[in-house]
């Protein structure tokens, strides 16, 4: 598996050591180079003084060489050596060391300038070499030089490089040895720094492992990670919340249908178990409760499924032009009957104005907020439906008596299967009116919102933030 | 045995109910939370099967309730709350079984039984007095060889006296426990069913008598008449 903390140090490694390497064989030659300039300036000045100290008498070649200077050049254990030769080849002296035995020349001369070059010495040592060109030129020995005549000689100077390189030996040994340490120090400190480098990443990595659908909980810490991961971070939580909010949803829906299911199931299950049992006790009307069971069973499934997939977002919508007045009316409609049955008063005062909106959303939020008024109102109480048209939209407000609802009931009216009564109701009420009006009303981006009025009655209003094309008023 | 049922759902109070009778138990139905804890204070039940999310009053607080006024009924929660949560609560409120809704009639039956057993301190499903046995399981009475075929009426008091055989049962308490609350309490109805009770275990001339008659207290099943 590709790890970026080993690709990383591989990288890393080759990159110091190629660097390394590079770095130290330039120091090594530079070193070198200015080693050997500095030996070569030396050989020439050597050079320029023995020439400074051969002369052109009477067309014979003089040499003012002292008794010292000359024990420079002698003994077994000599390290300089000259030689001069004239320009046809002869050779007209030497240094005493050399006895019998010439200089090398340089394979190839550079014309008019010196020539450094290596040789092997006569006493078989390493050595190095200037062939330097000189002419004499002849003078009378007086206080004023004057030109007579001027002979062309040859002067090699040689010094033994013994000691240069040594020099060199051990300072390329101290390179390379440095070379070792630093790579010795690379390998055991690169993956340490990138492992402490990687270590938030590394984190991250392993908090993200522990996740599963039972710690949706979990967040990651932002105190302490390095800027570059935090934006991670940040975004990793913000999943996890709407995660976590979705799972909670799903959850709670299940939990939700489990139980409401288990009544109806329940009755319905002990139901025909007592007509398998004692046949005798079953007559029509228990088949009647058995389908009766079945269509709450089928309306809550319906209801279930439908708020499901409003909030799953999965509702699509048809706009269409809606006129506020006739629309509220028409929605009423199915409700009358049951308003009279229990003596309900309504007042309609509903403000024209057109909007455009679903007109099947929209028809069952009305309906559900009739339903919820109509069923809860107590007998032979009044229910008002109004309307008013402005600026940012249309509200719509449906009061009814809240009887025993509380300020803490109404932050709950909405939630599904909701009820006062925490009880069944015989299955005429699910708790699940308002909740799919509520969310039908968030699918169209409207809003759904509820307060208690000082007259203690229950104000749910519809909040449409769309563009009214406005009317007269009902 | 009497049996006390609270439940707000109708079909379930009628099913459960019907289920019940016909297992031979004598019951009481009561559709909230208030009339169920108040049935429950005024008669002695065996059991007690109640429902959690009632309306008025909930069901944990009429076990709370029942508890802390020293009630021992034996109490089973029959409810749509299932998570284990909820199951806890109940029973540390004091209830004696939890029965999670969807249920099986015969379970729940099951159930009733084993509390009702448990009221009466005895494990064994078997009764014996004499050479008279009741399979409180299979709801079946023999008579030294012979089977005894009862009403289910019957039965409930054979095996109430017999489950509290060598004790004097007074007439208040078989009607307490065996008749529901519609039988008027001034009718001669116990006197008339331990009659016939009577003629039927005799199931011949040399079976001895073992419910006798304490005038003025009530009855008594054993051997001897106890003095």
């Amino acid at each position: 598996m590709k790890s970026i903390r080993r690709q990383l140090t591989r990288e890393t490694l080759a990159t110091l050591a190629l660097l390394l390497g590079a770095g130290l064989f330039a120091i090594g030659l530079t070193v070198r180079t200015l080693l050997d300039r500095a030996f070569d300036a030396a050989l020439l000045a050597q050079a320029h003084a023995v020439g400074a100290l051969t002369e052109l008498e009477a067309g014979r070649i003089q040499f003012d060489f002292s008794a010292d200077f000359l024990r420079g050049f002698g003994g077994l254990r000599a390290r300089h050596f000259f030689e001069l030769w004239t320009d046809a080849g002869r050779v007209v002296t030497r240094s005493p060391a050399l006895g019998a035995a010439d200089l090398a020349k340089p394979r190839k001369v550079r014309v008019g300038e010196p020539t450094f070059y290596d040789l092997a010495l006569p006493n078989r040592r390493r050595g190095r070499a200037v062939y330097l060109p000189l002419r004499l030129r002849e003078t009378d020995g007086g206080a004023a030089a004057v030109k007579r005549q001027s002979l062309g000689i040859v002067l090699i100077m040689a010094a033994d490089r013994g000691k240069l390189d040594e020099t060199l030996s051990g300072l390329m040994a101290a390179v390379a040895g440095i070379g070792v340490l630093m790579i010795v120090a690379v390998l055991a400190l690169v993956p340490r720094l990138l492992a402490r480098g990687l270590s938030p990443l590394e984190r991250l990595g392993a908090d993200a492992a522990t996740i599963d659908a039972h710690t949706l909980s979990f967040r990651f810490a932002q105190t302490g990670l390095p800027i570059e991961l935090r934006p991670i971070a940040e975004r990793l939580n913000e999943l996890l919340a709407r995660l976590e909010a979705s799972f909670e949803r799903e959850r709670r829906f299940s939990a939700d249908i489990a139980h409401e299911l288990r009544t109806p199931l329940a009755e319905l299950r002990s139901l025909l178990e007592c007509a398998l049992k004692w046949p005798e006790s079953r007559d029509p009307s228990t088949d009647r409760e058995a389908l009766e069971i079945a269509r709450e069973l089928e309306i809550l499934v319906g209801r279930m499924l439908a708020l499901a997939r409003g909030e799953r977002g999965g509702l699509t919508l048809t706009k269409e032009s809606i006129a506020m007045r006739p629309f509220a009316a028409e929605c009423w409609r199915v409700h009358e009957a049951p308003a009279e049955a229990r003596r309900l008063n309504t007042r309609f005062a509903v403000a024209d104005g057109t909007i455009d909106a679903d007109r099947t959303l929209f028809r069952s939020i009305l309906s559900n907020l009739y339903e919820n008024a109509v069923s809860y109102s107590p007998a032979g109480s009044s229910i008002d439906v109004w309307g008013e048209a402005a600026d940012d939209g249309y509200r719509l407000h449906v009061a009814n008596p809240a009887g025993d609802l509380s300020a803490e009931d109404i932050g709950r009216l909405f939630d599904r299967f909701w009820r006062k009564d925490a009880s069944r109701s015989g299955g005429r009420h699910l708790g699940l009116g308002l909740s799919l009006a509520s969310t039908f009303a968030e699918a169209m981006g409207w809003r759904l919102g509820a307060k208690l009025d000082a007259q203690e009655r229950l104000v749910i209003t519809l909040e449409i933030p769309v563009p009214v094309r406005r009317g007269r008023r009902a | 045995m009497r049996v006390l049922l609270v439940e707000d759902s109708a079909r379930l109070r009628k099913t459960v109910g019907l289920a019940l009778r016909r297992s031979g138990y004598s019951v009481d139905t009561a559709a909230d939370g208030e009339e169920g804890l108040w049935l429950a204070n005024s008669h002695g039940y065996d059991a007690i099967v109640l429902d959690l999310l009632l309306p008025k009053r909930s069901g944990l607080d009429i076990v709370r309730e029942l508890r802390r006024a020293g009630s021992t009924t034996h109490i089973l929660i029959l409810t749509a709350l299932d998570a284990v949560e909820d199951r806890v609560a109940g029973l540390r409120a004091g209830a004696d079984d939890y029965l999670p809704k969807p249920f099986a009639l015969e379970e729940l039956i099951a159930r009733v039984e084993a509390l009702c057993r448990r009221a009466y301190g005895s494990k064994q499903p078997v009764l014996r007095v004499s050479d008279l046995e009741i399979d409180t399981a299979a709801r079946t009475v023999r008579r030294a060889t012979e089977g005894v075929e009862l009403t289910a009426r019957e039965y409930q008091l054979l095996e109430y006296l017999m489950r509290r055989k060598g004790e004097v049962v007074s007439r208040a308490e078989i009607e307490e426990h065996i008749y529901d609350g519609h039988v008027d309490p001034m009718s001669n109805v116990v006197d008339s069913a331990v009659c016939v009770l009577r003629k039927k275990i005799a199931v011949d001339e040399s079976s001895a008598p073992l419910i006798h008659t304490r005038r003025g207290l009530g009855y008594i099943l054993g051997e001897t008449d106890g003095r």
